[in-house]
């Protein structure tokens, strides 16, 4: 009697049993380990370097290959159901090869800091920044925690139980020009020296005052 | 003067006529298509529900050589500055379409980012329903803008909001005046009172 | 060498061959809201970046003041291209949260419904990246099968664009009688015109120009960025959830994976047309295997009673009346279901602590994540070939910001 979407007899389903079995077995020790409603597992982590650390040692473990990163969210667990901390921070993965899903959680105070996981998987950049932009959660060397869907000057954070869903702010003009991390200093690369360009007129010496050495 | 078969081809009529003829004929639309909308927008344009039969061929995507702006989709607080930008630069005569729920009035989306509509910010003057409105409701609208325009050339010029009024148009602004009852809003205080109301009982 | 400046306005300066443009946030409709600000060099772009959030309606949010079914709404308006794909696995996670499985006749239909949407939404993304490059030819042979396929799905349940078709156990309507000999005619008619399109397009000497080894994204990039769907097969990531982690009927229905190996926009187009192709196949099958039968599963909490009853029976008033307006009342749980959209893994990771509200709806968007990608892909390359790397990302406005 089928309860879910899963088609019975799906070949993925015996890695995902393996995979299950060796999250208890190796990871499970003194981390709490569940299954959700689709029987995925779940393990939480400690604080938010466990998660980094297990995120990086399924990568390589051979029974779960993770090469993929699924998703990074959070939800607000203001009312402690989940643990004794403000916010839980969820890490959903995946693997390519071997067809197997993992979610790793880890509950987060209001004021504490997480760990970037951008230096793993590139796609976690934006995905922290949202994070950030909804919850406030900031991330331990991010290269460019700033507010993504909404404007940079918008105050609070939409996502959290206490901001009230038609609190809106108007804006009269658009963003600034930026070209990266931050949008007040602008990195010129003059990739060409040679007759005729500006590093080799006298005006163009006297506007781009170069520091450093060639 | 009359051809052989007694057609004239000249025809005395008042200039403001004329123009009214002139421009309601050939309104070049400006489409600002944001999101859902925006694809039925496109579906007008298209060969099924041609909009070029109304003389809405040149599908410009310059404000500088439109007449007419349609704004198609959810416009949100971020958006809004540029949409404005975009109505200031066109030039005089022109008119704006709200098509869709969104646009007309926020439609289902009455959140922290999205504008109640687009006339918090500018004048418009046909307003489309619908989510998305079919392209035979575009074509509807279209069609009666062309008839506002043949009616209303003595219209007066839109008194459009100054800045302050579009500021203060913008209802529930931070921490001014709305009564917030949404209530799923939850804070730790709440939390609080309800474990202690619990525990009472 | 790099030299930072203080003062934007010093680079407009008339020595500088660098120039700062903004390509958006007021596109052509095709693409919607989006904004890539580039540095420049002549014709080549030598430095970008994305900032998007211009179309963010805080969908995640109303997910926490809507019930259930009020949220259904929603989920059109995220996907837009292809509607039926993003309600029908609401559906399924709403459905997995409960412990409700489908019956057979409304798996069909989900899977006929499903893709149906993956053929109108590449038919978009190729009719608009061709009319970007300049083939205004093909954007009217392919949108005037987008429009045959909308008159269809009219006919199953009363929309066009936004649908709002599926419900949390069945579907809102059954399929029509005459359904049957239309999909028929739609599946030997429509491969034609891919044809024809393909004759255009695929030894054209400019379109060969304009879209080969253009906007390469390398399989190693493809996995780090999390890029799924088409961009990631075109790069060589074997990844299709309906063969890998398969739900509904697609185990038992015979179709092809397109896996590419430059990942250029050629690539791309050529997979795209490749996967209409398939779903037509999938299509076909699906429609001699069809089951009659009920279409709503058996169980009281969220059997939507049939309309005459409700009009003449007390009981089923009420029980009409309780759906609505109190809401499902979902146990407590937390699910993340992902199926194999027309863009990528489209996931919701829905929270649950019991109740006719969800606690926490979020949407993973492959839109999202394919587009991080481009700021990094079109560096070095000139602008129109960032316009024609653009229309082949196939970026829908409404699932990157939601």
């Amino acid at each position: 009697m089928r309860t879910n979407s899963i088609a019975p007899g799906a070949a993925y389903l015996i890695a995902q049993d393996n995979a299950d079995a060796r999250l208890t077995e190796k990871y499970g020790a003194d981390r709490k380990f569940e299954k959700d409603k689709l029987g995925e597992p779940v393990i939480w982590a400690k604080n938010p370097d466990d998660m980094k650390l297990l995120a990086k040692s399924f990568k390589i473990d051979p029974s779960f290959l993770i090469d993929f990163l699924s998703d990074i969210t959070a939800y607000d667990n203001v009312d402690l159901e989940d643990g004794d901390k403000r916010f839980v921070l969820v890490y959903q993965l995946y693997s390519t090869t071997r067809h197997v899903r993992i979610r790793i959680k880890c509950l987060l105070g209001e004021h504490e800091q997480a760990v970037t996981l951008s230096d793993e998987w590139a796609g976690a950049n934006w995905l922290e920044r949202e994070v950030f932009d909804m919850y406030g959660i900031t991330f331990r060397d991010h290269p460019n925690l700033r507010r993504i869907m909404m404007d940079e000057r918008f105050s609070g954070h939409p996502l959290r139980k206490e901001f009230p869903m038609k609190q809106r702010e108007p804006f009269s003009d658009n963003i600034r020009f930026h070209l990266g991390a931050n949008p007040l200093e602008v990195d010129a690369h003059i990739t060409e020296v040679g007759p005729g360009t500006p590093l080799t007129t006298k005006l163009g010496q006297d506007l781009y005052k170069p520091q450093g050495s060639k | 003067m009359s051809n052989k078969d007694g057609s004239s081809f000249f025809y005395p009529t008042l200039l403001s006529e004329a123009a009214k003829w002139a421009q309601k004929n050939s309104l070049w639309p400006m489409p600002f298509g944001t999101s859902c909308c925006g694809i039925e927008m496109m579906s007008t344009i298209s060969s099924t529900y041609d909009l070029s039969r109304f003389g809405a061929e040149v599908v410009r995507f310059s404000p500088r050589q439109a007449d007419m702006l349609i704004v198609a989709g959810t416009i949100t607080t971020k958006m809004a500055p540029v949409l404005r930008t975009i109505y200031d630069q066109m030039l005089e005569p022109k008119w704006v379409i709200a098509m869709g729920a969104c646009s007309s009035s926020g439609g289902i989306f009455d959140t922290y980012s999205v504008l109640q509509g687009i006339d918090e910010i500018m004048p418009v003057d046909v307003y489309v329903p619908g989510c998305p409105p079919i392209p035979e409701g575009l074509i509807h609208a279209i069609i009666h803008l062309q008839k506002k325009i043949e009616n209303g050339m003595d219209r007066k010029p839109a008194e459009r909001p100054t800045f302050d009024d579009a500021q203060n148009a913008m209802s529930y602004r931070k921490g001014v005046g709305y009564d917030l009852k949404a209530n799923f809003v939850i804070t730790p205080d709440h939390v609080k009172e309800a474990k202690a109301k619990q525990e009472l009982k | 060498m790099s030299v930072k400046i203080q003062d934007p306005h010093q680079l407009n300066d008339f020595y500088n061959p660098n120039v700062l443009i903004n390509l958006g946030p007021a596109h052509p409709a095709m693409h919607g809201t989006l904004r890539v600000m580039c540095r420049v060099n002549g014709e080549t772009i030598e430095d970008a970046a994305c900032e998007i959030g211009y179309l963010h309606r805080g969908i995640e949010k109303l997910g926490e003041d809507k019930t259930y079914h009020q949220w259904m709404v929603y989920t059109d308006r995220l996907n837009y291209c292809s509607a039926l794909n993003n309600n029908i696995a609401y559906a399924m996670a709403v459905e997995n949260l409960m412990s409700i499985s489908p019956t057979e006749r409304c798996q069909w239909i989900r899977v006929i419904c499903m893709e149906l949407s993956r053929i109108i939404d590449h038919l978009v993304c190729v009719a608009a990246n061709a009319l970007d490059i300049g083939a205004m030819t093909v954007f009217f042979l392919l949108i005037h099968w987008r429009e045959q396929a909308y008159t269809m799905i009219e006919s199953m349940c009363g929309m066009r664009l936004t649908t709002t078709y599926a419900r949390i156990g069945g579907m809102s309507y059954d399929l029509p009688d005459n359904f049957a000999a239309r999909l028929t005619k739609f599946c030997e008619e429509f491969p034609k015109t891919i044809d024809e399109v393909e004759g255009l397009l695929n030894s054209n000497r400019i379109w060969i120009d304009r879209t080969k080894d253009v906007g390469v994204i390398s399989k190693a990039d493809a996995l780090s960025y999390s890029i799924t769907g088409v961009i990631a097969r075109a790069s060589g990531v074997d990844h299709d959830l309906r063969r890998d982690r398969p739900y509904y009927m697609y185990p038992d229905l015979d179709f092809d994976v397109v896996v590419g190996s430059n990942g250029d926009v050629m690539d791309r187009y050529l997979i795209r047309m490749e996967e209409m192709r398939q779903s037509v196949r999938l299509l076909k099958q699906c429609n001699s295997r069809i089951t009659k039968g009920p279409l709503w599963v058996d169980d009281k909490r969220v059997l939507i009673p049939d309309k005459q009853d409700v009009y003449t029976k007390m009981e089923v008033l009420i029980h009409h009346f309780k759906i609505f307006m109190d809401g499902i009342q979902v146990p407590k749980g937390e699910t993340f279901t992902c199926v194999e959209g027309p863009n990528g893994e489209l996931g919701f990771y829905i929270v649950s602590r019991g109740g006719p509200k969800a606690w926490r709806m979020r949407v993973k968007s492959p839109s999202f994540m394919n587009y991080q990608a481009f700021e990094h892909s079109i560096k070095g390359g000139k602008i129109p070939d960032a316009v024609a790397h653009l229309g082949s990302v196939n970026i829908i406005a409404g699932e990157l910001d939601r």
